[in-house]
């Protein structure tokens, strides 16, 4: 992220170059002065005069995607695996609004992204002219800030300021809507932008470490509850430090996974909705909870006044609107998560008998892989096994981005990861046709590493068309599709909360999916059994271009455990 | 019957109150800050709004909440997380009340 000597120093570039220069021509130099390689955009009426400059500048690559929000979720894809702001063009009115949904997911799951429209031309703005629509207006409850660029000599002052705020404090998503006849503009001034932005909310020490100890200290069943915020707020190895330091056993939301190793002494899995059994216990029984960088969502929490109904409040978050928001909270450590996760020291807590009772209920609730279950013992693919296996094999090498469906809760329940940022699913909007998408934006920003996208067949269909990006710049994704001919998880609550009423789930007509890929000319092949999950796992890994594996699996298949929505995490349905 | 789920988690219904909000001179100043209030589930009994001599805005807003988790001081945090948000206070009426 940009320093606020960074900032100053752009500025002073900035104002002293006065070469006569478009506004679009402006826009694409200053983006790629923040360190911009990538764009993921989709060329249109309004934003002609940006990719009339665009051959300009040589340092930008422009992925040409099939559809704006399979850009949008590139640039997630992108920007969360490598840690860097994603940026994503398209045109104005449909262009814009085909953006809608990406921005939206980018604000719940807090990634910093870039989003830039084009607009009709300033004469024209609020005459309902051709595909004009009010982008700013209808994303104002979904971005982190935005702007009408009025003026060209504003645009190297607004887009520096933009990239600073979508990556400063929780990131977010930014947008900038630019008019056709501002982009086409010829200007010699620059507009001294404003000083350095608030950082918000103000970041420093918080004084209430020694009271955040002393609660640990007299603590007897303390609990760690982690989420996105670690990876975000890079707090990876400090929060591995702690929990090594304190020996307190911790749970974590979906977007917390990897923040310690599946496999570490200390964790005992996913809490929430389709958590662990010895996670959610334990959130019902300790005595004290200790937040850092989760915001009591309801897919963790349950009924919130039931969750950890006997527990005292830490609270650690970047976001200060975050205090006492759900939960009343003791004690709020608020400014930098790596500080506060660095600076707690309270010592090894004094909770053996908490302890062994939590690790004797991860053993106890384990999930076995060994004995055949569900449709295995028909010789079918299991998928929560397939899913083992595979990750079990690039275990921690691979970035696995998801889909949404119940093929989105196996991963989290059944993949193996060792870091955060691997884990790339989406969360806070639960966005089916985020998967494939987000998965070809991660393989770009991390070329070097094995990307693997697990779809269902009801997702995938949402963005398919990225399958022709995937053939057109080669990019050598691999796609697990778990096929259960259903919107599985719509399915399964019709079958459990809707006494089996199954209305507008049946998706018995697929096309053949291989079928499908095969005609975008990317590698593809099916399996239906289970002795040919082992092959498929070899195939689908050796390939060197993109590659999809459709496997076949059971329409009857549930996740569980399953917690209804609404009623307490002890409440959890199984089997 | 099945009710709707007006869930008070530790305020009572019926918060009022009135907050003092400074907003900068950028597009889509007010309508960001009147939206966060509404979105965050409140309504509003009085708007008023003046532009001061540097450009910015003062903003008195009299609010009521509308049944969700109502909590002024996140609100006030939440607003104040936007960028064009100088700040965003509570507004007693106590201290109304002496001002006026
Ligand atoms: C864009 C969008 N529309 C609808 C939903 C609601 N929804 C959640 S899961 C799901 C079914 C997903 O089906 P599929 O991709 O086949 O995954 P499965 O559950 O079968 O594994 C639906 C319709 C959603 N999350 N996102
Ligand atoms: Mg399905």
């Amino acid at each position: 992220m940009t320093t606020a000597t960074q900032f100053e120093h752009q500025q002073t570039k900035i104002l002293a170059n006065r070469e006569p220069k478009s506004g679009a021509l402006l826009l694409l130099e200053s983006i790629a002065a923040q360190g911009v390689d990538t764009i993921f955009g989709y060329p249109g009426g309004a934003i002609m005069p940006v990719y009339d400059v665009l051959p300009k500048v040589g340092s930008l690559r422009h992925i040409l995607c099939r559809h704006e929000q399979g850009c949008g979720m590139a640039a997630i894809g992108y920007a969360r695996a490598t840690g860097k702001t994603g940026t994503a063009f398209a045109t104005s009115g449909p262009g814009a609004t085909n953006l809608v949904t990406a921005i939206a997911d980018a604000y719940l799951d807090s990634v910093p992204v870039v989003f830039v429209t084009g607009q009709v031309t300033s004469d024209l703005m609020g005459t309902d002219a051709f595909q004009e629509v009010d982008i700013f207006g209808i994303t104002l409850p979904i971005v982190k800030h935005s702007y009408i660029a009025r003026d060209p000599a504003d645009i190297p002052g607004m887009v520096a300021e933009a990239y600073f705020i979508a990556a400063e404090g929780r990131p977010g998503p930014v947008l900038i809507d630019l008019p056709k006849d501002v982009a086409n503009a010829l200007t010699t001034e620059r507009h001294k932008w404003r000083p350095y932005p608030k950082v918000k909310p103000e970041m420093g020490q918080s004084d209430y470490i020694s009271k955040a100890e002393d609660l640990i200290k007299d603590s007897k069943k303390p609990l760690f509850y982690i989420g996105g915020g670690i990876a975000q707020g890079d707090g990876v190895k400090e929060l591995r430090d702690l929990v090594n330091r304190t020996q307190i056993p911790v749970v974590s939301t979906l977007k917390g996974l990897g923040s310690l190793p599946t496999d570490h002494p200390q964790f005992l899995g996913m809490l929430g909705m389709h958590g662990l059994k010895a996670a959610n216990y334990a959130v019902q029984e300790c005595d004290l909870l200790i937040v850092a960088g989760a915001r009591f969502d309801d897919r963790a929490t349950g009924k919130l006044d039931t969750f950890a109904p006997n527990a005292k409040v830490i609270h650690m978050d970047i976001d200060i609107a975050e205090i006492n928001k759900l939960r009343k909270t003791d004690v709020f450590l608020d400014g930098s998560l790596k500080k506060n996760l660095e600076a707690l020291n309270p010592g090894e807590a004094k909770c053996e008998d908490w302890r062994r009772l939590c690790f004797s209920r991860r053993e106890e609730y384990e999930w076995d892989y060994k004995s055949p279950i569900g449709n295995m013992k028909t010789g079918g693919v299991y998928a929560p096994k397939l899913l083992h296996d595979l990750s079990r094999r690039v275990e921690g090498s691979a970035i696995i981005t998801c889909d949404v469906g119940q093929h989105q809760m196996w991963v989290a329940q059944h993949c193996y990861f060792d870091n955060p940022k691997d884990h790339i699913t989406s969360g806070g909007l639960g966005t089916m046709g985020f998967g494939l998408p987000a998965g070809l934006g991660a393989k770009l920003g991390a070329p070097n590493r094995t990307v693997i996208t697990v779809s269902g067949d009801g997702s995938i269909m949402m963005n398919i068309q990225e399958l022709a990006t995937l053939f057109r710049y080669d990019i050598p994704l691999k796609i697990v599709l778990l096929d259960n001919s259903a919107l599985g998880m719509v399915r399964q609550w019709q079958e459990v909360f809707f006494e089996k009423n199954y209305s507008e789930v049946n998706l018995d007509d697929n096309p053949d999916f291989a079928m499908v890929a095969k005609a975008f000319q990317i590698e593809a092949f099916t399996i239906t059994k289970g002795d040919e999950v082992d092959d498929g796992i070899e195939r689908l890994l050796s390939a060197t271009g993109p590659i999809l594996m459709h496997v076949k699996i059971d329409t009857y298949e549930n996740v569980w455990p399953l917690v209804p929505p609404g009623r307490s995490n002890a409440d959890m349905m199984e089997r | 019957m099945v009710e709707l789920q007006r869930n008070k988690t530790f305020e009572p219904s019926g918060v009022q109150g009135k907050l003092k909000i400074v907003l900068h001179d950028v597009s889509g100043t007010l309508i960001r800050a009147l939206g966060t209030i509404e979105r965050r589930g409140y309504d509003y009994r009085d708007v008023h709004c003046t532009q001061r001599v540097d450009g910015d805005f003062d903003l008195l807003v009299h609010i009521e909440d509308t049944g969700g988790p109502s909590n002024l001081d996140t609100l006030c945090k939440q607003l104040e997380r936007l960028y064009n948000v100088v700040s965003a206070e509570k507004v007693g009426r106590r201290k109304h009340a002496e001002r006026a």
